[in-house]
């Protein structure tokens, strides 16, 4: 693994982001007019899904899963036996988390008659979010990025090499989703950028800051706006005592209602010493968790758990973090799921649950590669 | 629906995707030709051209090599290509973003600069070629839907915009037909690098050529989907090894349409002619004959009908070009003429240049009802009083003048101002309607509350019904629903939910 060089690689000429964001949101806006006014017309509710999907995923907007859920109820009343119905409420659940749900979902749609192709690609994303069986989903995976090599297989095959800690074959399948890429939207290219900073980041067990920022910048270039991309980017910053920077792309962020943007200004406020300024923060950033957990618990789970199990917390905000932990870990039994649950339980200090989650999770990964880079080969109990 | 979303590629990229082609003779003046290429299917009010693709009206010469069983149209001569491409989106200092501008490369190499969305378009000095670019209604309707059958449904595309290159051209000084009068014309977006370079990079995105040969034609259920392999091969030129592939498509697929009234009018030979001239896809115009509403496609027809074209053929804004086209597949003008329920676009062509019309502005209405307690009289002395205080969010309301036409400022408790007027009040159905003057980014804003008995108790109605003025988007949206939502649940709390 050549971690120290920065490969640039070829990252193509798209559209601008300013100009791809503007068309988006203007394209959206137009389905929903559309959908008000004919809600039969064939595809637009399959497009909704798309850009609301876009929404969520790069602008952390949240009021996108409210409307797909309200829109997933309004289907279901009026086309409960249309196949595209229930495509639309498993990619809904998907990205809410709702996994059980989705596959209920998925099951349905097949049975009426839902493509193949369709099916089986909401089914292994399904299994990747749940944790299935590691070596079973791998295979899998790359079987299907095999048959259809779409940029979205690449990168999600990529994305399971990363969480094998397979980090060379996750960067080269990541950097070969780059290549092929011979569209004009910089959303794709954005999301593979992401992901290259996640990997180099916060997965490579020897991470390369370097490497990272150079490819969450890249994704901020692609799509300003790019909320997961410029938290990350300004964590770095952060982190290397470079406040200005930091400070210019949180701020530049605060629109987005991410509550993580509020908990990294926290802790910059605490790095320079203004302990109310960081408190007011601290709230903020607590009470947007809350608000997100009433409405989508299972999507925000992981994430609150995290603010929440973060240095420094009160005991009573450890105990809140390491239940949200746990009601993750129910939802998705993934190795990470497992790790977050043991933090928690060790934070409050619940040492016998820890000791069970890590018997669990050496049940369920101990012959994984990514088990031996996990918090559970540092311990014993 | 004409090309709108044909391909896989195009479905991942709407502003690359060509949905339309239209050739035709000016209105405003015979002596010139009009082409219009439309991209970026159900564009929003915002949608902009991408900075990184280039999109070319291509016209070459045509001779025509046939007739009846014979009959088939060849490119010869020079391409005529008319490129546009598009600037990135620049800001000011206060951030806000300019007029996208682009340029029109003329075959000559003649550069005109233009600015997106002006309405007059550009001209050349010696006002042999005017532009356009922009945000139009889209001038395309089809009322064909394939659901196992064709099935005939209003206007799939009404209310819908696209973006639009409009090109005028002299015919004499641009086209010289002198030389021959026929010509083949397609429409394609490519990536910003030169076709004729070595760089690897080159893209095609997507081209068309006559409307609906992918999705009417080349797409056949249960079978392969071709779209994408077709969209990406060389317009004029389609590779030799793709041929009998696309050959034997095309015939299974007209043969399909033939028998769509269980009657076999195209033969064999007359089946394979058609074939031959949907190989070579491009829009035929004649430019020295008149075209009409009804013109399209006389060319080819009149080619397999081994009689001499009478018209410029070529494809005008208004023309039922999909009737004609499906009458043509499904009974090759010997039946009765498939007319769907579609028979004009959301906004027809016009008369002058640029001949599309402007774009429609859709409003976002949301409407939201609940069910109370109390009866309709006891909630209208509330939501029948401009001048109440009701709603949580206000924390001022202050009157100016009386009856139809008062104004309402609201202070809400964060400090925002809105001023309102009331615009209609019905005592006997218990409805109000107000406009918003100021304080939000609507450049259309109407609201209207209303309660309706419903059992012993009422249904309150409210509805707003906006429009964003620039990019207020989303914000807005939310913005409305919060007021609206806010508001019902403290009316709900004051009259009591109903059981």
């Amino acid at each position: 693994m050549n971690a120290k060089n920065i490969r640039f690689a070829y990252c193509p000429t798209v559209t601008q982001g300013h100009i791809a964001i503007l068309n988006h949101e203007s394209a959206l806006a137009h389905y929903w007019s559309v959908l008000s006014q004919w809600p039969e017309r064939p595809g637009t509710v399959l497009q909704i899904v798309e850009e609301e999907s876009k929404r969520s995923q790069f602008f952390t907007d949240v009021s996108a899963l409210d409307r797909l859920v309200a829109l997933c109820r309004a289907r279901y009343a009026t086309y409960p036996e249309q196949p595209e119905t229930h495509i639309l409420a498993a990619r809904t659940a998907s990205i809410r988390h709702h996994f059980d749900q989705a596959s209920t979902h998925v099951y349905t749609a097949q049975k009426l008659g839902a493509a193949a192709d369709e099916i089986e690609e909401i089914r292994l994303t399904l299994d990747q979010a749940t944790g299935g069986s590691p070596e079973a989903l791998l295979t899998a995976r790359e079987a299907y990025a095999r048959q259809r090599p779409s940029l979205q297989n690449l990168v999600l095959l990529a994305a399971l090499y990363a969480e094998h800690y397979e980090i060379e074959l996750a960067e080269q399948t990541y950097l070969q989703a780059l290549a092929s890429y011979n569209e004009l939207s910089p959303f794709p290219l954005a999301w593979i950028c992401f992901q290259l900073g996640m990997l180099w980041g916060e997965t490579a067990p020897d991470t390369d800051t370097e490497q990272a920022t150079y490819w969450y910048q890249q994704a901020v270039d692609y799509l300003p706006g790019y909320t997961h991309a410029s938290v990350h980017l300004a964590e770095i910053y952060l982190n290397a005592g470079d406040h200005t920077q930091a400070l210019a792309l949180l701020h530049a962020n605060l629109q987005s209602g991410d509550p993580e943007v509020f908990w990294r200004l926290e802790q910059i406020a605490y790095s320079q010493g203004h302990t109310q300024e960081a408190q007011r923060y601290h709230a903020l950033a607590a009470d947007t968790y809350e608000r997100l957990l009433t409405r989508h618990a299972l999507a925000f789970a992981d994430h609150a758990a995290e603010f929440y199990l973060s240095e420094g917390n009160q005991e009573q905000e450890l105990q809140r973090g390491f239940c949200l932990a746990k009601l993750n870990l129910s939802n998705r039994s993934t190795l990470r799921a497992f790790e977050l649950t043991y933090e928690g339980a060790c934070a409050v200090g619940d040492l016998v649950q820890a000791s069970q989650i890590q018997a669990q999770a050496r049940n369920k990964f101990g012959r994984d590669k990514a088990f031996g880079f996990s918090v559970f080969s540092e311990r014993s109990i | 629906m004409s090309d709108h979303i044909d391909g896989p590629r195009s479905i991942g990229d709407p502003p690359t995707d060509v949905t339309d082609l239209f050739a035709f003779k000016s209105p405003e003046n015979p002596d010139r030709i009009v082409f219009v290429a439309n991209f970026f299917p159900f564009a929003g009010q915002s949608a902009l051209f991408s900075n990184a693709a280039d999109y070319s009206i291509v016209v070459r010469q045509v001779t025509q090599t046939g007739m009846g069983t014979k009959a088939g149209f060849k490119p010869i001569g020079q391409e005529l290509r008319f490129t546009f491409q598009f600037d990135s989106l620049q800001s000011h200092d206060d951030g806000k973003l300019h007029a996208q501008k682009g340029t029109c490369r003329l075959p000559d190499g003649r550069l005109l600069s233009l600015t997106v969305g002006q309405e007059s378009g550009v001209t050349t000095s010696d006002s042999t070629v005017r532009v356009f670019a922009g945000l139009r209604s889209d001038p395309f309707f089809v009322g064909w839907l394939r659901d196992g059958v064709w099935k005939p449904v209003k206007n799939l595309i009404e209310g819908d915009n696209i973006l639009s290159v409009v090109l005028e051209v002299d015919t004499s000084k641009i086209l010289h037909p002198q030389d021959g009068s026929l010509f083949g014309v397609i429409a394609e977006t490519t990536s910003r690098v030169s076709k004729n370079s070595s760089h690897a990079n080159f893209q095609r995105y997507d081209w068309v050529g006559r409307p609906e040969q992918t999705n009417f034609i080349l797409f056949m259920p249960g079978k392969t989907d071709l779209s994408d392999l077709w969209n990406q091969q060389t317009p004029f030129a389609l590779s030799q090894e793709l041929i009998p592939l696309f050959r034997q498509r095309l015939t299974d697929s007209l043969s399909q349409w033939d028998r769509n009234d269980d009657k076999q009018q195209w033969d064999d030979a007359s089946l394979e002619a058609h074939v031959n001239i949907r190989l070579n896809d491009f829009l035929l115009i004649d430019v020295a004959k008149p075209t009409s509403d009804t013109s399209y496609l006389e060319i080819e027809k009149s080619a397999i009908e081994a009689r001499p074209h009478t018209t410029g053929g070529g494809r005008t804004l208004n023309a039922k070009d999909i009737d004609i086209l499906v009458t043509w597949l499904a009974n090759r003008d010997q039946g009765p003429f498939w007319q769907s329920p579609a028979t004009q676009a959301t906004k027809p062509g016009g008369t002058r240049f640029p001949y599309v019309q402007p774009p429609n502005l859709e409003t976002t209405r949301i409407t939201r009802h609940i069910d109370v307690q109390a009866p309709p009289e006891r909630v209208w002395e509330i939501i029948g009083d401009f001048g109440s205080v009701w709603h949580p969010l206000v924390a001022n309301l202050t009157l100016t003048g009386q009856g139809i036409g008062q104004l309402r400022r609201i202070e809400t408790v964060d400090g925002k101002v809105f001023v309102e007027r009331l615009s209609g009040r019905d005592e006997t159905k218990k409805v109000l309607n107000y406009t918003m003057i100021s304080g939000i980014p609507a450049d259309i804003y109407e609201g209207q509350m209303s309660v309706e008995p419903n059992g012993s108790g009422s249904r309150i109605s409210w509805t707003i019904n906006f429009r964003h003025a620039g990019m207020a988007g989303f914000i807005l949206d939310i913005t409305i629903s919060t007021l609206i939502y806010t508001g019902m649940a403290a009316l709900q709390a004051k009259f009591g939910s109903a059981q």
